[in-house]
């Protein structure tokens, strides 16, 4: 590896990155100010440095997140605001006691999803690559843990939700998917039987022991 | 030094570590806390005297960022619950008082969610197991921290962790299970955390703070009463004629003005100090974590407790650089990574405690044997 400098340029500045550096590192140390587009800077989780990064010689310029692409030359990069959805798509988890429900409920809170127009948009504008548009697809034929467990590795950055046309907001629909999974049919047997014992008062704890 | 090439060529020694200094020699020698300099005594207010890292006393020190002018004729905002801070314990602080029929402000420097919770990995604690029980939770935990701990707070911790669990599954959250085991009634996967006597580490694959992050998020954005406001960081906490906490002054990073929020309760959930740098270090803290919590509290008059304990963690990326700073978790030696010098020494117990692990890997540096 050179230490020769690489050139990118970022939301209109020309940038001289170190070489292995990520875009929000080579930002960074061109001391130009960071105060939104971060977030845990570096781990890839909280979706806060959305970016459109185009490549020398492409046309298309795809979505990624800033800390996870390192810099090479003559890539043009921006930073993309966070975008929620059109409307909020509510529903009370508390209140959805009755699990016979709980598939009907897909179309009353997300009713947009049964109109999506197979275009795509969803996965060109993933930057972790989910399935978007099969998991709305899988919402809609009711197949909701399956749906649900393709956007396990979604950091909410609501790329989906800006590239619907349909406004069906599909992270926000695979977060229902998956909250309603975990609250409707997660029953640990060890915690169940833990709570009881502590309800019961049977786990009580000696606050003096033990000494050093 | 020693070249990376020349260390590479060394022959890895496997033999256990040579007794080397005293825990309490190596500490003082070689930890950054014991470094000259390092501390200093903070100077005014009721924690006046207590030692302090210099970097964090500069800002507890410094002056204010507003006068009294600079808020006259603000825009004003209302709430009973003003929260400050919107990572995991803000979001559920704004949960739980919305529930309760508060109306909250919740607000945020960079955007909800961009903290440190977001980043854990390894997973949360919780006695769960048939071979476990609070007890041996609440020992486990003083004896990590030296029995320096107060008793009535870890108990409290313990106590709560069970049902904590079982509120985070009411809210949607998933937990891994046991290999095999069934959603309902079957046992959840537990992983050891270092210094337990039983496994209570209860996890989301190697991303449990993501699961519960996403989580909360999205119970906040549904919930009634709660009014979320990102790239508003808390510049100044206001006072009452009496001195009581009363709100905060915002400033709206938007439209670049202040705004006074005023509250009848305030909860600071600012988190840490680690993009401080301290002792120019780097961190595996989110870019926010700048300990603004700390100094608001502190010019409004609280106490701050403690502010010595800052824990330097032993293992972390140096290279590639774009993943500099990013934590090596102590799984990876729980499970059998042992260290070496350039010489291909071992030179610490691996499993020792992290500050002396911190402390052995400075003296290898500071004694010529560093890569």
């Amino acid at each position: 590896m050179t230490d020769t400098p690489i050139a990118v340029t970022m939301d209109g500045h020309v940038i001289e990155a170190a070489p292995g550096a990520s875009l929000i590192q080579a930002w960074m140390s061109a001391g130009l100010p960071l105060t939104e587009n971060v977030g845990c800077m570096g781990q890839g989780v909280c979706g806060a440095c959305r970016v459109l990064v185009r490549r020398q010689g492409e046309r298309i310029a795809q979505a990624a997140l800033a800390c996870e692409t390192r810099a090479e030359a003559g890539m043009q990069v921006s930073f993309v605001d966070h975008f929620s959805a059109r409307r909020t798509h509510a529903y009370d988890l508390a209140s959805m006691t009755d699990s016979w429900a709980a598939l009907g409920a897909i179309d009353a809170v997300f009713p947009e999803a049964k109109s999506c127009r197979h275009c795509g948009g969803c996965d060109a504008a993933c930057p972790k690559g989910i399935e978007v548009q099969k998991a709305v697809i899988l919402a809609v034929e009711g197949r909701a843990l399956a749906a649900g467990a393709l956007f396990d590795h979604c950091i909410m950055c609501n790329l989906c939700v800006a590239a619907c046309p349909e406004h069906i907001a599909p992270a926000h629909l695979g977060q229902f998917l998956r909250r309603m999974g975990a609250s409707l049919s997660l029953r640990p047997g060890d915690l169940v039987l833990r709570l009881a014992e502590i309800e019961a008062g049977r786990q009580t704890i000696d606050l003096d022991a033990p000494q050093p | 030094m020693i070249a990376w090439d020349q260390a590479l060529a060394a022959p890895r020694d496997s033999a256990p570590p040579r007794p080397g200094l005293a825990k309490e020699a190596l500490l003082r020698g070689f930890h950054p806390d014991h470094a000259p300099g390092a501390m200093t005594g903070l100077l005014v207010g009721s924690s006046a005297g207590q030692p302090c890292p210099t970097e964090l006393a500069a800002l507890l020190h410094a002056n204010a960022l507003i006068q009294d002018v600079d808020i006259a004729g603000s825009v004003m905002r209302d709430a009973d619950v003003l929260v400050v801070g919107a990572g995991g314990a803000g979001c559920v602080a704004a949960l739980t008082a919305a529930r309760a029929g508060a109306r909250v402000l919740l607000v945020s420097k960079l955007r909800m969610g961009d903290g440190n919770t977001v980043m854990a990995e390894g997973g949360i604690q919780a006695a769960i197991g048939a071979d476990d029980s609070l007890q041996k939770h609440y020992e486990d935990t003083l004896r990590a921290g030296h029995f320096r701990a107060e008793r009535g707070l870890v108990a409290a911790m313990v106590s709560d962790g069970p049902e904590a669990i079982r509120w985070l599954i009411q809210q949607g959250m998933g937990f891994d299970l046991a290999e095999g085991e069934d959603r309902v009634g079957g046992r959840m996967l537990r992983k050891k955390p270092g210094g337990a006597t039983a496994a209570r580490l209860l996890s989301y694959h190697d991303y449990t703070g993501l699961e519960m992050m996403r989580v909360l998020r999205e119970a906040v954005l549904l919930t009634p009463g709660i009014t979320v406001l990102e790239r508003h960081p808390a510049v100044e906490l206001l006072t009452d004629a009496h001195g009581a906490c009363a709100g905060a002054v915002l400033l709206d990073m938007e439209e670049r003005r202040l705004v006074l929020a005023r509250a009848g309760a305030t909860v600071l959930s600012t988190g840490g100090a680690g993009r401080l740098h301290l002792a120019g270090f780097p961190t595996s803290n989110h870019y926010g974590a700048t300990a603004d919590g700390l100094v608001l509290a502190y010019r409004l008059g609280a106490a701050l407790r403690e502010m010595e304990s800052f824990q330097y963690h032993p293992t972390g990326i140096a290279w590639p650089p774009h993943l500099a700073g990013t934590l090596i978790s102590e799984a990876a030696r729980a499970a059998g990574a042992t260290m070496h010098n350039g010489l291909g020494q071992r030179f610490v117990d691996e499993l020792a405690p992290r500050d002396v692990v911190a402390a052995a890997i400075l003296r290898e540096l500071h004694e010529g044997r560093g890569v």
